[in-house]
């Protein structure tokens, strides 16, 4: 089953900046894709382009089948719902714990009290973070924000997880500990698409890699490495 | 599905937040509401008193002494059947006198009279007060005499021309000042509900790409907007209370005395003070969610 399809996809920005063109990509359920390629290639639009953050200037998009390019805006939070994002930026919010803050995916969705108090605590388990339940995201070094931040891209169990640089600036201990949780996760049958330049993790993952060059597709490689 | 726990809790973080701003949007709704209440009351205790004072009105139609029997039976029998007319009284000269003597009683006046030079008169009580002019037309022929067997006609003009335009004047007044008010409350608590937005845009977005729906995001603030225009008006209910019930009713008192009407609808009795706190209540909610709703269409889109 095709899980995302890009069809002829082209963005260019209210700048006249182009940043993909005519991008044709198909990722299929459970799959886990590396997106590389330099700064500025086009990854972050990608992955805004699947969430609608942004919309695309042409071409379409299918999510699990579905064409997303003309959604209402009223059916776009059930989209989302089902697509977790880990962003680059991690977008944490900061007067709230860490705790809260995984929470707010299920708040959102409507999950009663209780559910939330089993399954926030069950999600940052799995991220190792279950001892900072309390603490806020200034508490938190780098690498621990980057883990709550994947928390809550997972809490809900979307059967899509998008990561955008999510070992960047990280050691690399601690980015092999992340790319453990992401291994995990794609094992109980998540899609993943991280965006990532971290050469080392690629080439030790041994996945699916596609490469883009000045929003272009230059390769797409089985079992594939960083580059050249 | 209710998320109240959440909603409230969000509502009481941001209102804390921007305590200073929602303090003073509370303050002016207060305010304003309370003026609306005050002015409510007052006119509609004006009105009670006109239509206790227009309904003394009378027209007072004095006869010629020399009035035929046959003439003054034919004025009677027009009078009554015009549908201006609640009652007629025939007032005869003896009768007249009478009720002067009664009213002058010891006066020195009363010595100096000889014989009875008091007319005989119709009084005529009208069941619409404001067709006075109207009706007293019909006592001139058209060359602008009084008909035949009428000497004149008075009525208490003075007093009842100048009390319906004070209505007026109290009347607009109090709607332009209550407009400019509820205009800047409704102006405060948008910016204070664009502030909370300001203060939680990046909260907003986040929630929004993990899938909140708009309603989602929009309901913390209309709570916040609600309660700060329902804070407002509890204030001025309270404030209401307390003037209606040590200044109001003793003020009314003094013009009922004064006036000397009676059958007049004091504030406190009857349920004016209940209709009125019912609707500062609704005007202070309907103020808050306006306002509210005015802000997040502007500042939070899709
Ligand atoms: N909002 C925007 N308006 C205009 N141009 C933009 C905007 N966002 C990105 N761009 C441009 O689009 C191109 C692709 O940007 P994008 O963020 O997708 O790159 P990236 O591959 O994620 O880079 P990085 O590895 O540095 O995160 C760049 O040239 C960038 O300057
Ligand atoms: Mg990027």
């Amino acid at each position: 089953m095709n899980m995302i399809e890009f069809k002829n996809i082209s963005k260019i920005y209210e700048d006249n900046t182009v940043a993909l063109k005519n991008i044709n990509l198909v990722i299929r359920k459970g799959e886990f894709l590396f997106l590389v390629g330099p700064s500025g290639s086009g990854k972050s639009t990608f992955i805004k382009l699947l969430i609608k953050e942004i919309d695309e200037s042409n071409g379409n998009i299918y999510i699990a089948g579905r064409n997303v390019c003309n959604l209402k805006s009223s059916r776009i939070p059930q989209l989302r719902r089902n697509i977790g994002c880990v962003f680059q930026d991690y977008k944490l919010l900061p007067n709230k714990t860490v705790f809260e803050n995984v929470a707010l995916t299920l708040e959102v969705i409507g999950k009663p009290a209780y559910e939330i108090k089993i399954r926030v605590p069950q999600v940052l388990k799995l991220v190792g973070l279950y001892s900072k339940l309390n603490s806020y995201p200034y508490q938190l070094s780098a690498g621990e924000q980057q883990r709550v931040s994947i928390a809550r891209a997972f809490v809900n169990r979307p059967p899509i997880l998008l990561a955008d640089e999510p070992t960047g600036n990280l050691d690399p201990g601690t980015a092999e500990g992340i790319m453990k949780i992401l291994s995990r996760i794609n094992l109980i049958g998540t899609t993943v698409l991280m965006a990532t330049h971290d050469r080392n993790i690629v080439n030790s993952m041994r996945r699916r890699v596609v490469e883009l060059e000045e929003g272009e597709i230059i390769r797409d490689q089985k079992r594939g490495v960083y580059g050249d | 599905m209710v998320r109240t726990r959440y909603f409230f809790s969000e509502t009481f973080t941001s209102l804390k937040r921007n305590f200073f701003m929602g303090f003073t949007a509370i303050t002016t709704v207060a305010i304003t509401l309370f003026i609306v209440g005050f002015f409510a009351i007052i006119v509609y205790d004006i009105q009670g008193i006109m239509s206790s004072v227009k309904s003394q009105v009378e027209l007072r139609v004095y006869l010629k002494d020399e009035i035929s029997e046959e003439l003054k039976e034919y004025i009677e029998q027009e009078i009554i059947s015009w549908e201006e007319t609640e009652s007629v009284e025939y007032v005869s000269k003896d009768l007249a006198l009478e009720r002067f003597k009664k009213q002058m009683e010891g006066s020195d006046i009363l010595k100096e009279i000889e014989g009875n030079p008091l007319p005989a008169s119709f009084d005529i009580t009208l069941n619409n007060p404001e067709k006075i002019d109207q009706v007293e037309l019909r006592f001139y022929d058209k060359d602008g005499n009084f008909i035949e067997g009428v000497d004149d006609v008075i009525y208490e003009r003075k007093v009842v021309k100048p009390l319906f335009s004070i209505t007026a004047i109290i009347g607009t007044i109090a709607f332009l000042i209550i407009i400019a008010l509820l205009l800047a409350a409704i102006v405060l608590i948008f910016n204070t509900i664009r502030l909370s937005i300001y203060a939680r845009r990046k909260e907003i977005e986040v929630m929004k790409l993990v899938g909140a729906t708009n309603w989602f995001v929009r309901i913390p603030f209309l709570f916040e907007g609600f309660f700060e225009g329902f804070a407002g008006s509890i204030i001025s209910i309270i404030l209401l209370y307390f003037i209606g019930n040590f200044l109001l009713i003793k003020g009314e008192r003094a013009i009922v005395d004064i006036m000397r009407i009676k059958e007049l609808a004091i504030v406190g009795s009857g349920n004016v003070m209940l209709y009125v706190y019912v609707g500062v209540l609704v005007l202070g909610g309907l103020i808050g969610i306006l306002s509210s709703v005015i802000a997040l269409r502007r500042y939070v889109k899709v």
